[in-house]
């Protein structure tokens, strides 16, 4: 082979990217003090002691263990798996469509569940298959559904050369479950109140069933973003570059987004369309960190976690005993942190 | 082995086509430039040996088609200079030229010491040490240029097609980007396949030229051969004067009438 | 759908008997109209505008559920020739595909109605008759009985039904009179939690339907909910567990398939004690959401339940 010959060198390459351990660190801990919060914090008081008891096994009045282990401790799990998989599929979408405003719901992922929710809210109410109730199946479908159905129209429109394309199919798409959606609703006023705050999001009634239901789909999801690390890091560069790079754009996108939407469609049908987290933890990152997706994908997964979980007590602690739905906190609060991470870092070009 | 052989290659866009039935020979080593006219299929054909378009015909990289090639095999034998890289924000220089190592990595692999060792190579051999954790973006026309042709370098081809090398570049700087290409062809063997639109920095580097017009090939030979002013009028429509430099090339100078 | 319970009191087996006779008659339209009846008539809506109705309406579309309840219970039936797809009762009632939530006001008008009812002014409905000279009564959702009670006897007005209006708001007085005297004084403080869906949007006592609780003497558990909680909170699961309600009021059985087994079978909620004791009501969704007669059948379908729960606590 011809080219450079490779001499001894310096094995240490200076300016490459290295996920900054002060960040892994600090993301940890934010994990692990959000998720302190979030089981010390609810509309039920229970001493920090009391909740440090029950953790170890310690013999704690049995109503509040009630509360903590089936209620406080899953939910809480509940927010970290939805929030870091938002984050890590938003930056994954970010990555294969090379769009900062790309987010896990750009192909109808959203309107698919949403749809798939009215569905079986309004049609099979209360139902379950197989033990599991059939609005997050539905959800999950119609997540899946949506996606698939925009990468086959987006195929047949501009054969998948350009990003474009599929993003337009995607908004269609979207546009197409709305209108069925609200059609919906507008025939079936009894349901409306439950599928709205379905589509608002909450983390409100799986428990630790939930988790268990999701968390195949999620590890799987994690595992495959993570792998695509350095192609992420390839695709920021031109598409023809790319390409003579020996890189296949198209597989890497395929891929990637059947891995996105599978974590998303999962975490969407427990916890509904939860907006905002999938732009705002991977934007931050590389605003404050390091663009590199070898720094993005694992601080927005420890970030993604930490951010839903606060805000997820915060939606059940603000107006307590009431509850505010997630997805008003997360754009409430998601959107001027946003602002403010970027007029403090205006250098920085999007 | 890194010779290229190009046969009947035909593209066409929506039907309409820019290169049609060309047969060129470009020998292992050779410095081969592609000049014409704009619209002539320069950048078309580039792209037909890169397989960034469909094509008819085909085209050999040494003793294999590439049609029979894999995506990854290919960039091992043949890297692109772009003609306007897409620079990524925030990607230092150091990462920007690790890319160049992606043909040599399985679909999930990672890169090795190996490939650290050969990108802090071609960044010494191109002066860029000094610039490796330097954004790709901070850095100027000439030094990006430079980062570019390090990340080709790194990919260990045999072959290196060049799309319009100089655009945007001042004189001097489009003269020491030619000089480092040159001289690392002849230390690594290279063949050198270049879209040129300066003729006259074509004649000094190029071992043959190709021209092409309206998407056929034209003539081919040595440069003393195809920079004469019948020619040149002809085919660019433009009012030229061929003048002999004594050995350092022709140059090709417009006159106004 | 209601819980059976052999333990029942013969006065709620008198009373039960009292009830059936009255939705009966309420639910079956008279033909004939008052011999009374007066026109022209001028009421004055509750949000103030006043409406005049020339001549006795023989035409009347509805569009609001409770307002076709209303009019069939003080006899109006038969001069109702239209009523919105939600008005789902009586079962007489000639529902046909008007949305109430999307207005057609071609539609609407293609009945040729002489009155129009409705309970909301969505997608320009009031403009839209008075540009085509159909008399409109807007009758929101009642905030209390007094609301609807009124609302009844305005009806009764323009209808031309102004006795039998009366009528049943005297009975229903009385009924739930009845119902509270039933009751009686609670020795202890009962509380309950009365349920919309299954993301636990629940109604607070400043809510016509959480009024009900507070005439059985009933505590109601989303009263908690203060400060920019709305009247109609979603709680948080955490909360209502440990609230711990003696009593479970389901106003999502139609919706969403609610019953005691399914609340039964939600993380951490064995422990709270209406589930233990099986103290968990089957509402029908409709009833507990509207302000009609059928407020009396809600209350039926409650009161035992308090009254056996005082009977425990005493």
């Amino acid at each position: 082979m011809l080219g450079v010959r490779a001499r001894a060198a310096p094995l240490a390459l200076a300016g490459l990217p290295r996920l900054p351990w002060l960040w892994a660190a600090g993301g940890v801990v934010a994990l692990l003090a959000s998720a302190a919060v979030g089981v010390l914090v609810g509309p039920v008081h229970i001493s920090p002691g009391t909740v440090l008891q029950a953790l170890i096994g310690g013999s704690v009045d049995p109503g509040q263990a009630n509360i903590l282990w089936s209620l406080r401790f899953p939910r809480v799990v509940l927010g970290a798996i939805v929030g870091g998989t938002l984050a890590i599929a938003g930056a994954a979408y970010q990555g294969v469509f090379r769009n900062p405003l790309a987010d896990p719901y750009l192909l109808g992922a959203a309107a698919g569940a949403n749809l798939g929710a009215t569905f079986a809210v309004t049609f099979a109410p209360g139902a379950s298959l197989i033990g599991v109730n059939v609005v997050p199946m539905a959800a999950f479908v119609g997540a899946g559904a949506a996606v698939a159905g925009a990468y086959a129209l987006g195929r047949t429109v501009s054969g998948l050369r350009s990003t474009t394309g599929l993003i337009l199919a995607g908004v269609a798409i979207a546009a197409f479950f709305n209108s069925i959606e609200t059609y919906i609703q507008q025939t079936h006023p009894a349901s409306i109140r439950e599928s709205y705050s379905w589509i608002l999001g909450r983390l409100v009634t799986a428990g630790w069933d939930g988790v268990v239901l999701v968390l195949p789909y999620v590890v799987l999801s994690a595992a495959v973003i993570f792998l695509h690390r350095r192609l992420l890091d390839a695709l920021m560069v031109g598409e023809d570059e790319v390409t003579s790079l020996g890189i296949s754009v198209r597989r890497v996108r395929l891929i990637v987004v059947i891995a996105a939407t599978l974590g998303t469609a999962a975490v969407v049908a427990i916890g509904g369309t939860i907006a905002f987290v999938g732009i705002i933890i991977p934007h931050t990152i590389r605003l404050l960190v390091n663009r590199s997706y070898r720094v993005v994908i694992p601080l927005s997964l420890l970030f993604g976690a930490s951010f839903l979980i606060l805000a997820d007590t915060a939606a059940r602690t603000v107006v307590a005993p009431a509850e505010l739905p997630i997805g008003v906190i997360t754009a409430f609060v998601g959107a001027p942190f946003f602002i403010a991470v970027l007029r403090s870092t205006r250098a920085a070009a999007l | 082995m890194s010779h290229v052989v190009l046969s009947g290659v035909c593209v066409a866009y929506d039907g309409v086509t820019v290169v049609s039935g060309l047969d060129l020979d470009v020998a292992s080593g050779e410095w081969l430039s592609l000049i014409g006219p704009n619209g002539a299929g320069k950048t078309s054909l580039l792209r037909a040996i890169a397989r960034l378009v469909p094509f008819d015909g085909e085209v050999r990289i040494g003793e294999d088609p590439s049609s029979a090639l894999g995506a990854r095999e290919l960039a091992r034998r043949v890297a692109v200079l772009h003609q306007e890289p897409q620079i990524p924000p925030g990607m230092t220089v150091s990462q920007y030229v690790l890319l160049g190592r992606s043909p040599h990595l399985g679909y999930f692999g990672r890169e090795t010491g190996r490939d650290r060792r050969v990108v802090s190579e071609v960044l010494r051999r191109l002066s860029l040490e000094g610039l490796a954790s330097r954004p790709v973006e901070h850095l100027s026309g000439g030094e990006r240029q430079r980062a570019a042709i390090a990340r080709a370098l790194a990919q260990q081809a045999p072959v290196l097609l060049i799309d319009e090398p100089t655009t945007s570049l001042d004189v001097g700087r489009q003269q020491e980007v030619l000089e480092l290409i040159d001289a690392i062809r002849l230390e690594q063997g290279l063949t050198v396949i270049a879209a040129m639109h300066e003729l006259t920095l074509a004649g000094q580097y190029s071992s043959r030229l190709a021209l092409l017009v309206a998407g056929r090939l034209v003539a081919v030979g040595p440069p003393k051969e195809i920079l004469r002013e019948p020619v040149i009028s002809q085919h660019y429509g433009a009012q030229v004067k061929v003048i002999d430099l004594n050995g350092s090339g022709t140059a090709v100078v417009p006159v106004r009438a | 759908m209601r819980k059976h319970h052999p333990r029942a009191s013969a006065k709620l087996a008198c009373l039960a008997a009292l009830l059936v006779a009255l939705s009966c008659g309420g639910s079956s339209p008279t033909a004939s109209s008052s011999p009374a009846a007066h026109f022209p008539v001028t009421v004055t809506a509750p949000d103030g505008t006043s409406v005049t109705v020339e001549h006795q309406p023989h035409r009347i579309v509805s569009l609001s559920a409770t307002g076709t309840e209303m009019l069939f219970a003080i006899g109006a039936g038969a001069q109702v020739v239209a009523v919105d797809d939600t008005s789902n009762y009586p079962a007489n009632a000639p529902i046909t595909k008007l949305s109430a939530f999307q207005p057609n006001l071609e539609a609407i008008a293609g009945y040729t109605p002489d009155l129009v009812v409705a309970s909301d002014d969505i997608g320009g409905l009031v403009h839209g008759m008075q540009a085509i000279n159909v008399p409109i009564l807007i009758e929101p959702a009642a905030k209390t009985v007094d609301d609807s009670y009124s609302q009844i006897k305005q009806l009764g007005t323009v209808t031309g039904h102004q006795t039998e209006a009366d009528a049943l708001v005297a009975k229903m007085r009385s009924q739930i009179k009845a119902f509270v005297a039933l009751v009686g004084h609670p020795s202890r403080q009962l509380k309950v939690y009365h349920e919309l869906d299954n993301t636990y949007y629940s109604a607070t006592s400043a809510t016509f339907i959480g009024q009900m609780y507070a005439l059985l003497g009933v505590s109601n558990i989303a009263d908690s909910a203060t400060g920019g909680a709305p009247d109609y909170p979603q709680l948080s699961a955490e909360f209502i567990v440990s609230s711990n309600p003696d009593l479970i009021v389901l106003a999502d059985t139609k919706c969403c398939n609610q019953n005691l087994t399914t609340v039964a079978s939600r993380p951490g909620w064995g422990v709270i004690s209406a589930v233990k004791s099986g103290q968990v009501v089957n509402v029908d969704d409709d009833i507990a959401s509207r302000w009609g007669p059928r407020l009396i059948d809600f209350l039926q379908a409650i009161a035992p339940h308090v009254q056996q729960l005082e009977k425990q606590a005493a």
